[in-house]
């Protein structure tokens, strides 16, 4: 219960105005910094779901496929260019985006992720791994501003970040792949 | 077997090696930080052939490098072997390598420092540009800790596969934990390195300053941690033994080392916070990086009084602080470590000074930072590292701790705490009122600013002095421990963990999904600056030899 406690709490903190500014400041902090936590913050606060409305969960998201679909849905569209630059020019579309990206991404990948079976864990992590070099490709080689809100060097910057993370996801899965886990747990 | 046999033969005669050359270079730094400060306070003047300039740039190397690479290593492989049932014979030459690489590569480093054409201080800073000679010994000295780094991993995979399900012990989890930051921290100085030699050659024109910057402290502030780090495995597990107690939370103590892991090499821009060619968001959000170190720091403080307290209770302490008079204080097992836990209070409040820009605006590049890192580098990690060889030396020596060497430490941790407070206090004060680190002796034309400096500049004298005797005894009381106290059987002090202790998780085993973890922060933190840098390059410097 406590780390919902510490959910809402990093929450709320990351919708103070100044703290969302800054961080909606530069584009490589909106995409890659603040919407991690919220979907870190929604992780968090499942917790609470789970105890809390039990039978809610058995029935929406029995075998965990529904939850990851919807993670992946909110996850690939907070990815687009339009979406980041809706958020910050309309305040809807920057509320929804907080309630989205915790209560309908972080969420249900919590209680999706021990639910589903070995081969849709690979199928995300490679989709993302592969989404991210895609969209680090784009950001860096489009010769023109892909968002109203942020320059050219903003968003290589950004392109940067998402290759660095896709590499970062590439060790992860050679470590998984080449190392024998049972041999050391 | 360990506790029963002692040392290791072979184990001990590489840990011994290896402290050796830590305290050889603590005589050499000492000898060339006295120097410096006796001509920064116009009480001598160098001579042409060694000028101030060349004993700082050796002051720095011996001391921030040399003793603190080599007494880390030297501590930590005594740790693996002793915790994880003795070195393998690879492991072992592994380190043996390791130290080759490491010596070869301080005489590259040396030769030319003495011949006054790498006079460019430890960190190196382009375009300053030293010999490509002293580049290439650097090479050397980083491939010689990677190799120490790799013998650690394999000696660790080993134990974790004869040991399956196990946590790893305490030791040699923090023992991991440092040479995970020795060989990741060490990775972007690499490159930078390696852009620096062709640049030093004359086979490429310029070399972007900012990046080079930037790459360094990425490596230099994680191996302030490093030591940082190193220090505290002394104080959660051996400090509780020497007072008879047991260690605080298993759990908490690996979870300050994986925080401290993960969030370290982030950290390293506040030492650039004030440079140009970033954003005042950028700089901000760095700030919180650099901070976010505060929490483990602030667990430990937490964790160490609650174990003084619980054992000074347990001893008959009574009231408030009753606790405190039940330590025992003539033991210097104890007192150095303790006195360095006490400077580090001082010395963290300080960093977050530094890490805060408008406050760096004030003290950036004046005696302050200097006497900033006299207290956390100088006083807690390197009492600390006293503290620990008042029983290592005796442990790989296979010799004890004799009554009279135990006096003649706590009178030397008394002479290294008074020059030290002495000098570190002064050089804060002076500081604060505009002197330049940095720099040689001049009054400015007599200026009436540069006069008021000259109190602190003479104190500082008097704290190096003090330093200078502390450290003297430090060298007798380790040549004595190592070569002549009476041979017998010395225990290596590890504590207990707590009684009804919460299981630990086995999560915390799982190193690969924290480096990935420590990767991806390192990329949020590093990534914007060196695209911003890359992109928008200056020109680039041509080399210059300002000495």
């Amino acid at each position: 219960m406590k780390q919902s406690v510490y959910g809402l709490v990093l929450f709320i903190l990351l919708a103070l105005p100044p703290v969302a500014g800054l961080m909606e400041s530069l584009m490589i902090a909106h995409m890659h910094m603040q919407m991690p936590l919220l979907v870190a913050s929604g992780f968090l606060m499942a917790k609470y779901g789970q105890i809390r409305f039990p039978r809610f969960w058995e029935r929406w998201n029995d075998n965990g496929v529904p939850g990851i679909l919807l993670f992946a849905i909110i996850a690939v569209y907070w990815m687009l260019p339009r979406a980041m630059d809706e958020a910050l020019a309309f305040p809807g579309m920057e509320a929804f985006k907080f309630v989205s990206l915790s209560l309908l991404c972080g969420m249900p990948l919590r209680d999706s992720w021990p639910k589903i079976g070995y081969a849709a864990k690979s199928a995300v992590i490679i989709g993302f791994t592969l989404l991210f070099a895609g969209m680090g490709l784009l950001y860096v080689i489009a010769p023109v501003q892909l968002c109203n809100n942020y320059v050219l060097l903003e968003q290589i910057a950004l392109g940067w970040g998402f290759l660095t993370t896709a590499f970062c996801m590439v060790i992860f899965i050679i470590y998984h792949l080449f190392t024998r886990h049972s041999a050391y747990e | 077997m360990n506790k029963l046999l002692g040392a290791q033969p072979k184990d001990a005669a590489l840990s011994r090696t290896y402290l050796f050359v830590a305290f050889a270079a603590l005589l050499l730094g000492g000898i060339m930080g006295l120097l410096q400060a006796t001509e920064r306070a116009g009480l001598f003047e160098m001579p042409s052939w060694f000028t101030y300039y060349q004993a700082l740039t050796t002051h720095g190397i011996v001391l921030v490098v040399v003793l603190t690479a080599f007494f880390t290593i030297g501590y930590f492989y005594a740790a693996l072997s002793h915790t994880l049932g003795g070195l393998l014979p690879k492991v072992r030459k592994m380190a043996w390598i390791g130290f080759a690489l490491k010596i070869i590569g301080f005489v590259f480093v040396v030769i030319p420092v003495v011949m006054n054409k790498a006079t460019v201080m430890y960190t190196f800073y382009p375009p300053m540009k030293a010999s490509p000679y002293f580049y290439i010994g650097l090479v050397f000295i980083v491939l010689g800790v990677w190799m120490c780094a790799f013998g650690a991993f394999v000696q660790v995979a080993t134990w974790r596969k004869n040991n399956r399900g196990q946590h790893l012990p305490i030791l040699s989890f923090f023992a991991t934990g440092v040479f995970v930051l020795l060989f990741f921290g060490s990775l972007g100085v690499t490159v930078e390195v390696l852009t620096l030699i062709p640049w030093a050659f004359g086979w490429t024109k310029t070399v972007n300053v900012m990046v080079s910057r930037t790459l360094f402290w990425s490596f230099g502030h994680t191996l302030v941690n490093i030591w940082y780090l190193t220090a505290v495995s002394a104080w959660y597990v051996v400090v509780p033994k020497v007072i008879g107690g047991r260690r605080f939370s298993d759990v908490l103590t690996r979870f300050v080392i994986i925080a401290l892991v993960i969030t370290n090499i982030p950290g390293g821009f506040h030492h650039q916070i004030i440079d140009p060619g970033m954003s005042q968001s950028l700089k901000f959000m760095h700030v919180f990086m650099s901070l976010v170190i505060g929490i483990p720091s602030m667990m430990t403080a937490y964790a160490m009084f609650s174990v003084f307290e619980r054992r000074g209770r347990e001893l008959g302490g009574k009231g408030l602080l009753g606790w405190f008079k039940k330590m025992p204080w003539g033991d210097v097992r104890f007192l150095a470590p303790f006195i360095a836990m006490v400077a580090f209070i001082p010395g963290g409040a300080g960093g977050i000074v530094q890490t805060t820009n408008q406050l760096n605006q004030v003290v950036h590049n004046t005696l302050w930072v200097v006497g900033h890192f006299h207290l956390t580098v100088g006083t807690s990690v390197i009492l600390t590292f006293f503290g620990i060889s008042y029983w290592l030396i005796p442990f790989v020596s296979k010799r004890v701790l004799t009554p009279r060497i135990n006096k003649l430490g706590v009178i030397q941790t008394i002479f290294w705490t008074i020059g030290m407070l002495i000098m570190t206090v002064s050089m804060h004060i002076s500081g604060l009122l505009g002197a330049p680190r940095r720099t040689s002796y001049t009054t400015y034309g007599d200026h009436a600013v540069a006069a008021s400096w000259d109190p602190y500049t003479i104190l500082v004298v008097i704290g190096a002095a003090f330093l200078l005797v502390g450290g003297a005894l430090q060298l007798y009381a380790a040549y004595y421990l190592m070569f002549r106290a009476p041979k017998g059987h010395t225990e290596f002090p590890l504590a207990e963990a707590e009684e009804n202790a919460s299981a630990t998780p086995y999560w915390t085993e799982r190193w690969g999904r924290t480096i990935i973890v420590m990767l991806l922060l390192v990329a949020m933190a590093y990534v914007a600056p060196l695209v911003n840098f890359i992109a928008n390059a200056p020109p680039g410097s041509p080399p210059f030899v300002t000495w």
